[in-house]
This record gives C-alpha cells, sequence and structure tokens, in this order.
C-alpha cells in the first residue's frame, strides 16, 4: 500500500532526527564541554565555591602560605607571604579566576573529589558551609624565601628540587605580583601590558637560551660516543663556516681533556665537539632529556625548544655552546641536573606533596613518577665527577661548601641586549650537592647578570648550604 | 508471586528506577526529607497501576504506556528534585492526566463516530483562541493562557488534538469534507475544498504566531505537512505547502521581533549572553558539567537554568543524568514514534490511520523541536517535552492524545472503513 510505504518513511525521516540530536549531544559533550565549563558567565564554579571554605595551602613543614577567611558574606583568599607565591600558588580571584595551584587544585580545595560527588556533598544551596580539603606542597617555605630575598627584584628564576623524588624544594620568579584579591584588581590592567611580564612563572615558562649549562648534555653524548679521553687543543678562538667562536675573554687553554674543558667552559672544544658528534647525536640527547615534550607538571611548564629541522656546522657549534635556537625553563634544566645526580634518571617533577582531608580523615599523598633514563648510570657518574671539577677548579669554584661536595656548572647566555653590548647575559647556573649522595638540585638564572660565576652562583650556594644544613 | 520479581519485565524496571531515584534523593539530603519516600511511593504505584491496568486488561498496546511511564518518571524524579511544590502538583498532574487517559480510551471506544463532527472541531479550535485572544494572560511573554478561578490553562495545547482530528476527518475522504450539498462540479468542490483545508490549516497556525506560540505553530505546519504527503493524492499541494516554508520564515523573521530574537540567540548565543543568548547559555553549560554520566540527581545545579522544569527539563536531565541519560529520553521518543507508527501500519480504517499518524509525528517532532532548541540544534521555541516538562495543560493534552491512541491501538475495534456499527 503505497500509504504505508509513505509513512515508514515519516517514520525513518523522524528517527533520523532523534539521530541528529544524539550525534550533536555526543559532539557538544566531546568538544565543546571544556569551552562551555570554562565560560566566565557560567555560576556553577562560584555557587559552589560560595558555600565552601577553600582549604589553606602549607609549605612542607606546614608552614600557612594561603588560607581563606570570611569577610561579612564574602570569602577572601589571603597570602600571608605576598608575591613571593604568586607564580606557585597564584590567584584566586572571583573577578579574574584561578591560576596556578589554585587554579589545577581548585576541586580538591574545594573538597570536590569523586567521593563526595557519590554523597551528595557538592549540590544545593541550602547547605551548611562545608570546609574544602588542604593542600601541602613540596616547597621549603625557608628556601623559598631565601631564593627571593637573592634574587632581590632581579629578574629570574631559581629553583630546587629533590633529585630522587622529583620534588620542587623552591621554585622562585621575579619579577612577582601580590596575587591578593584587591592588589590584583587594582594592578590587573598594568600587569598585563607590563614589558615585565609578572604573571610568568619565570621558573617554569621563561625560556632562556641555555649557554654553557647545556654543555652537561655534549659532554654525556661525547662520553657516549667514545671521546672521553680525547685531547683537545684550544687557542682561544675557532673558526667554523667562517663564524668565530671564542672562549670568554679569548682565554687559550693550550691542550686540555674533556674533564678539563667542562671545568673551564671551553666554547671552543665544544664547538668543535659539537661538529664532530653530528646532528643524530644532537636529537638523540636532547629527545631523551626531554626537549620539545610535555612534561606533567601541577602548573603550566613550556616545552624546551630545540627546534632544528636540519643542522650545518655553525648551528652544531652554536648548539653545543648552548647558543642559537636552543631554549629552556629554568626548571627543566633543574630536571637535566637531577637527572645526572640521580645516576641518570629523571624524575617527573611534583608540587604537590599530599592532600589532607579537611576532616583529617587520610592524607593522599602524591608521588612523583619516573619520567624515563636520560644516560647510562656510568655516564652519569663520570659527568658527575666532571661536574665536581667545574666547582673545585672552575668557572664555579665560587660554588663551593665547606665541607661538602658540590657538582655544578656555569652558564653565560648570550640574549638579545647583550649581542648589541647594550646589556650583560644572562647569567646561569645548576648544579647539585652533596655530589656523593645529592640531596638538592639548583638551577638559578638572573637575566642580565652577567657571567655564571658573577651572579647565579652566590645564589645557588646559598641555597645549597641553607638547605643542607637545616 | 516470585516469579514477579524479575528484570525480563519492563514494568519492573520502571519500578526499579523509581525506588532507587527516589530512595537516592532522600539519602542524599539531610536531615532527611520523609516527602521524597511519600512522593516516591505514590508516584511509583500510580505509575505502575496504570501499566498494569492496561497490561492486565488486554487494552490494546502496552508498550505505549510502558514507554510513556518511564517518560513520566524521569520528568517526575527531575521536577520533584528542582522544586518539591512543583513535583507534587506534577505527580497530581499526572494522577488526573492518567485518569483522563483511561476516560478517553473509554470515551473514544463509545463515542466512535468522529469522522463526523469537522465542524466541530473547526469551531470548538475558534472558540478556544478567541477567548485567549481575549482573555488571555500574559505569562513568559506569551499570551496563551487563560486563567478562570486561579486556574491557567493553555487552550492551544487542546488545539493541536483538534487540528489532528480535523485533519482526519478531512483526509478520510480527501477533498469532500466541505460544500458537498452546494456544489456540483466535483472539480470546483475539490479545488474549493483544498483552499478551505489551507485556509483551516493556516489560520490555526496564524493564531498560535500571533500568541506568541512559535514551537506550537512549527509543529502543526510539520504535522500538517506530513499528513498531506502522506494522505493526500495531490503530490502538487504538498509541495506548494512545503514551498511556503521559505517565505513563512523570511516574512516572520522580519515581523516578529520575537522570531528574530530567537533566531539571533541561536546563531550566536554568546554575542549577547546576558541577554538574548542567557537561557540557551545557561542550557549548555548544565549540558556541558552533566558530562557523560551525570552529577547524579540532587548534585547539579540545573537550578541556574531559566524555566527548567518545562522548556529546559532536557537541559537539567542532561545535567543530573549525563549525556547517557539525555540519550535515554531521546530513545525513549524515539521508541514511542517507532511503536506509535507500527500501530497506524497495521490499522485499515482510514480515519484512525491518519489520527494515529497526527498524533504519534506530533509526539514525536514536539520532542524533537524542543530538544533541539535547548540543545540549540535548531532555534528554540518555548514547547513542552511531552510527558516530561512540568505542567498541566501539556501534560493532559498529551495524556488524552496518548488515550485516543491507546484506543486506536486496540485490534478489537479496528474495522475497515470505521463506520459505527450500530
Amino acid at each position: 500500500m503505497d500509504e504505508n510505504r509513505k509513512i515508514i518513511q515519516v517514520l525513518i525521516a523522524i528517527c533520523s532526527l532523534f539521530f541528529i540530536i544524539v550525534g550533536y549531544l555526543t559532539y557538544i559533550q566531546l568538544f565543546r564541554s571544556r569551552d562551555f565549563m570554562a565560560n566566565t558567565y557560567n555560576r556553577r564554579q562560584y555557587k559552589i565555591e560560595e558555600n565552601t571554605s577553600r582549604g589553606n595551602i602549607y609549605d612542607r613543614n606546614g608552614v600557612l602560605l594561603a588560607y581563606s577567611k570570611l569577610e561579612g558574606e564574602e570569602q577572601e583568599r589571603i597570602y600571608p607571604y605576598g608575591a613571593l607565591y604568586s607564580q606557585v600558588i597564584g590567584y584566586s580571584s572571583k573577578v579574574y579566576g584561578k591560576s596556578q595551584i589554585e587554579a589545577a587544585y581548585n576541586n580538591e580545595l574545594l573538597g570536590i573529589d569523586d567521593l563526595s560527588q557519590v554523597f551528595g556533598m557538592v549540590s544545593g544551596s541550602n547547605y551548611p558551609t562545608r570546609k574544602g580539603n588542604n593542600l601541602y606542597l613540596t616547597i621549603d617555605h625557608k628556601l623559598q624565601a631565601l631564593g627571593g630575598e637573592l634574587l632581590n627584584g632581579r629578574k629570574g628564576a631559581v629553583v630546587a628540587m629533590d633529585p630522587k623524588t622529583g620534588e620542587i624544594l623552591a621554585l622562585v620568579s621575579s619579577p612577582n605580583f601580590d596575587p591578593g584579591a584587591k592588589k590584583l584588581e587594582e594592578n590587573w590592567q598594568s600587569m598585563v601590558e607590563s614589558e615585565d611580564a609578572p604573571f610568568l612563572c619565570r621558573a617554569a615558562q621563561g625560556l632562556y637560551a641555555p649557554g654553557s649549562t647545556f654543555k652537561i648534555l655534549i659532554t654525556a653524548a661525547a662520553i657516549e660516543n667514545g671521546m672521553e679521553n680525547e685531547v683537545f687543543e684550544d687557542n682561544g678562538s675557532i673558526i667554523i663556516d667562517e663564524r668565530e667562536i671564542r672562549n670568554s675573554e679569548s682565554k687559550a687553554y693550550g691542550k686540555i681533556d674533556l674533564k678539563k674543558a667542562l671545568a673551564l667552559s671551553s666554547n671552543v672544544v665544544y664547538a668543535h665537539l659539537g661538529t664532530e658528534l653530528g646532528m643524530g647525536s644532537f636529537m638523540d640527547i636532547t629527545n631523551r632529556t626531554g626537549f620539545e615534550k610535555e612534561i606533567p607538571f601541577d602548573i603550566p611548564m613550556s616545552k624546551s625548544r630545540f627546534p632544528y629541522e636540519s643542522m650545518d656546522k655553525t648551528d652544531l657549534a652554536e648548539a653545543a655552546i648552548g647558543q642559537g635556537k636552543v631554549l629552556v625553563t629554568p626548571l627543566h634544566m633543574a630536571m637535566i641536573t637531577s637527572g645526572v645526580a640521580n645516576g641518570g634518571i629523571m624524575m617527573e617533577p611534583v608540587l604537590v606533596k599530599s592532600i589532607a582531608h579537611a576532616e583529617g580523615k587520610s592524607n593522599k599523598e602524591l608521588k612523583a613518577d619516573k619520567l624515563g633514563r636520560i644516560m647510562e648510570s656510568d655516564v652519569a657518574e663520570k659527568i658527575r665527577v666532571m661536574m665536581q671539577e667545574v666547582v673545585a677548579s672552575g668557572t664555579g669554584h665560587n660554588a663551593a661548601i665547606k665541607g661538602i661536595s658540590v657538582a655544578g656548572k656555569t652558564g653565560t647566555a648570550e640574549n638579545e641586549l647583550s649581542v648589541k653590548k647594550k646589556a650583560k647575559e644572562h647569567s646561569w647556573f645548576v648544579g647539585f650537592a652533596p655530589a656523593e649522595d645529592p640531596k638538592i638540585a639548583v638551577a638559578v638564572i638572573v637575566e642580565y647578570g652577567g657571567s655564571g660565576s658573577e651572579a647565579a652562583v652566590p645564589i645557588a650556594k646559598r641555597i645549597m648550604s641553607q638547605y643542607l644544613s637545616q | 508471586m516470585l516469579g514477579a520479581i524479575t528484570y525480563r519485565r519492563p514494568l519492573n524496571l520502571i519500578a526499579a528506577f523509581n525506588i532507587i531515584g527516589y530512595l537516592f534523593l532522600f539519602f542524599s539530603d539531610e536531615p532527611y526529607n520523609w516527602m521524597t519516600l511519600a512522593v516516591g511511593g505514590a508516584a511509583t504505584f500510580i505509575i505502575c497501576s496504570a501499566c498494569l491496568i492496561i497490561i492486565k486488561r488486554n487494552h490494546g498496546d502496552e508498550y505505549l504506556i510502558l514507554i510513556v511511564s518511564m517518560l513520566l518518571s524521569v520528568g517526575l524524579m527531575m521536577i520533584y528534585r528542582l522544586d518539591e511544590r512543583l513535583g507534587l502538583k506534577q505527580l497530581v498532574w499526572i494522577a488526573v492526566g492518567l485518569g483522563l487517559f483511561f476516560a478517553f480510551y473509554h470515551i473514544y471506544i463509545k463515542v466512535d463516530k468522529w469522522d463526523r463532527f469537522a465542524y466541530v472541531y473547526i469551531a470548538l479550535s475558534a472558540v478556544l483562541y478567541l477567548v485567549t485572544l481575549v482573555l488571555g494572560r500574559n505569562i513568559n511573554g506569551a499570551v496563551n493562557w487563560i486563567v478562570i478561578g486561579g486556574f491557567s490553562f493553555q487552550p492551544s495545547e487542546l488545539c493541536k488534538i483538534l487540528f489532528v482530528f480535523f485533519l482526519a476527518s478531512y483526509f478520510k475522504n480527501p477533498d469532500n469534507l466541505f460544500l458537498e450539498k452546494y456544489i456540483q462540479d466535483k472539480r470546483l468542490r475539490v479545488l474549493l475544498n483544498k483552499v478551505l483545508l489551507m485556509l483551516v490549516a493556516y489560520c490555526n497556525i496564524g493564531f498560535l504566531v500571533l500568541q506568541r506560540e512559535l514551537g506550537t505553530a512549527l509543529l502543526l505546519f510539520l504535522t500538517f505537512l506530513l499528513v498531506l504527503y502522506v494522505f493526500s493524492k495531490d503530490l502538487k499541494l504538498f509541495l506548494l505547502n512545503s514551498a511556503f516554508i521559505v517565505p513563512g520564515v523570511i516574512f516572520g523573521y522580519f515581523m516578529f521581533y520575537h522570531l528574530r530574537v530567537r533566531v539571533d540567540a541561536w546563531l550566536n548565543p554568546w554575542a549577547d549572553i546576558t541577554n538574548k543568548g542567557y537561557q540557551i547559555a545557561q542550557s549548555l553549560f548544565a549540558i556541558a558539567s552533566g558530562g557523560f554520566f551525570g552529577t547524579g540527581i540532587g548534585m547539579g545545579r540545573p537550578d541556574m537554568v531559566p524555566a527548567v522544569s518545562t522548556d529546559f527539563i532536557f537541559s537539567a536531565i542532561c545535567e543530573e543524568m549525563g549525556i547517557f541519560g539525555g540519550v535515554a529520553v531521546v530513545l525513549l521518543c524515539m521508541l514511542f514514534t517507532y511503536r506509535g507508527i507500527k500501530i497506524v501500519l497495521g490499522l485499515k480504517d482510514r480515519f484512525k490511520k491518519i489520527l494515529g499518524l497526527g498524533i504519534v509525528t506530533m509526539i514525536g517532532l514536539q520532542t524533537f523541536i524542543i530538544i533541539g532548541g535547548v540543545i540549540k540544534l535548531i532555534p528554540l521555541t518555548g514547547i513542552t517535552l511531552p510527558f516530561v516538562s512540568y505542567g498541566g495543560s501539556s501534560l493532559i493534552t498529551s495524556f488524552i492524545a496518548l488515550g485516543i491512541l491507546q484506543a486506536i491501538s486496540n485490534p478489537k475495534f479496528d474495522r475497515a472503513g470505521g463506520e459505527a456499527n450500530g
């Protein structure tokens, strides 16, 4: 019957409409829901917050770093140490949202974990005020405060971590800002427009040329390629494809081996090594150590860059001394240093040590995973000895601490102003101590601070000795 | 007796859904609200009894009421969770609606001469529209309510059913309804009949647009088109009416500000999120926050969505029961359509066939129009989600329609020709 055929067509048409709905719903959920949730007009987050007393944040030893105070109807977030943690803990503002730890651990701080969701503690406006969970960071407040004090307003970053556990002990960035709600509102526009980028967490997101600290990786590649015992002729400068690469102050060191070359930070030897090793070795070692890779971290972290498609001899020579297109974050440099200190195994960096349930039920301990082996343990061991030599008799001698063996490497990174002689270079130091049983690894950069030993080394030394004396 | 407790019987699943759902609501909120258990118990009892009566007494197809029961359960639970007072009212409406469902089931079978009242349907619709225009109250921007003694009612809901009845009467013997005695020339009569048919249809739609019932107007128009497509031998007439969509939409867009607002809000709700796009944006927030499995009933914040217990009930379901819950509702509506069409296919009586198809497509399309609207698939038009949304007029109309469909589905009363047996 003709009519029944048409009725079936109607059925098919209506069913197709329903399938379109199902498809569109799935599309919304898969591709659009994040945007919708993050929309500032979505009041769900704030509603939950209104009846939740946001959790406190402590350092590893229980020093209170952030808490909420009820001011009339409104909650105010108080940061007792002001700007010191502005790029670690971030801010929590009704107007500007949240950043860093406040954003990443928002659910935990509000007590919205899976369990409470099942038992319905989140919902309803008629709920009494609840308490969120407290966070314990891996940060050591004394170290963080010392880092801030030592940078003393200079732009730069100080990172300290436990090389064996990946726990971040200090993550200082400068310049910083006052994360208090009122100050934030007052200064927002000027800070957004500021050339100093105070919101940028330089320690985790600042990208710098690593300078001579990069030679640690080239040394690893050289050892792996059996060039450990080679002796090089250093005349103070080397010309590679018409590009002259010179040592610091054009000093000539004569016949030196790899150990000496690292200790004295000979650009001539390393530029030569770079051309000898070739692109394959560079790609291999940067790949292993996490360049161009997203590294999981509690707060936003930039990818370190090694963006070469192809490398000619000049590129190889420049990259070998940490110039050219190589860019690293201070945190990544600290991780690489920790990898060497930890027998070749690089740990995932962690910033949160534990989450303490508001009613004190059970603490959730957060442990770092291994990111992977960046070099064989015997290679790491050889580099450790060489890095000790840097501090014992080389460019890093100012980092030496009485009674403790320190391993390290200085760096002096050219920047857009230093090449025009308008400012000094960026000053780098990475290192760890005690060398035989490393408890702390550091990476320090002071922008326009000059040579490594000039600005960065003293800071690193104070940080390490402070931590080891505790 | 224990044999009755099996997951294989759909009725048991409906009962289990209700019992578990209300228990969950009960335990999720301290201090315990005993009314939750009372409402849950009553809802389970009422809904299951209705299903049992249909099944045990062999009143035609049993799946229609089972599917509707599930929709009712989801809707009532959601409404009760959003607003206890409304939930209680809805429960009363469901009870009344089920009463009317059975009443109309019997009335339809008893009267059985429904194809003879075409003029009554037109007249009744006209009266209802006029009464609304004269006495109508403006509620939520639509002048479509009449309030009698504190009791508000939406006449346009009833007009939907009357329209389907009219269509069925007209197409029972196509193009011979009007002027049979007055015009002898057959061709002229057919032509005039077609003109009058369109006149009735577009008057209906016109009144609805005047009352700002855009959703119902669209629904009526689409139902009209589908019936025309299936039952009219005149394909040109169908194409002509389909072609009205384009100028109709353009005309409406420039003539009516509220239509323009709806379209703008659909195209880009984010541009004017505090105003025009507010509703749809809040709806999308709710859907997004539910994820695939939902926040759990009683744990989301669907109360932030405007008109959440009526037009936007689907967003609340998505937030608290997840996309899967939402898809389940869509699939239930699809099953309902499938089941309804299956019944229609088996009918011999032409009047019943048209009536059945009209009711089924109307309920199916209404579901699509409102769900499509709240998820921003199509422009939002304020109509209710049948059997799920809060609202007496809507529920009662849906139940009357269901009662008629139930009566049609009973094969005992299906005869070719459909003439009264005297």
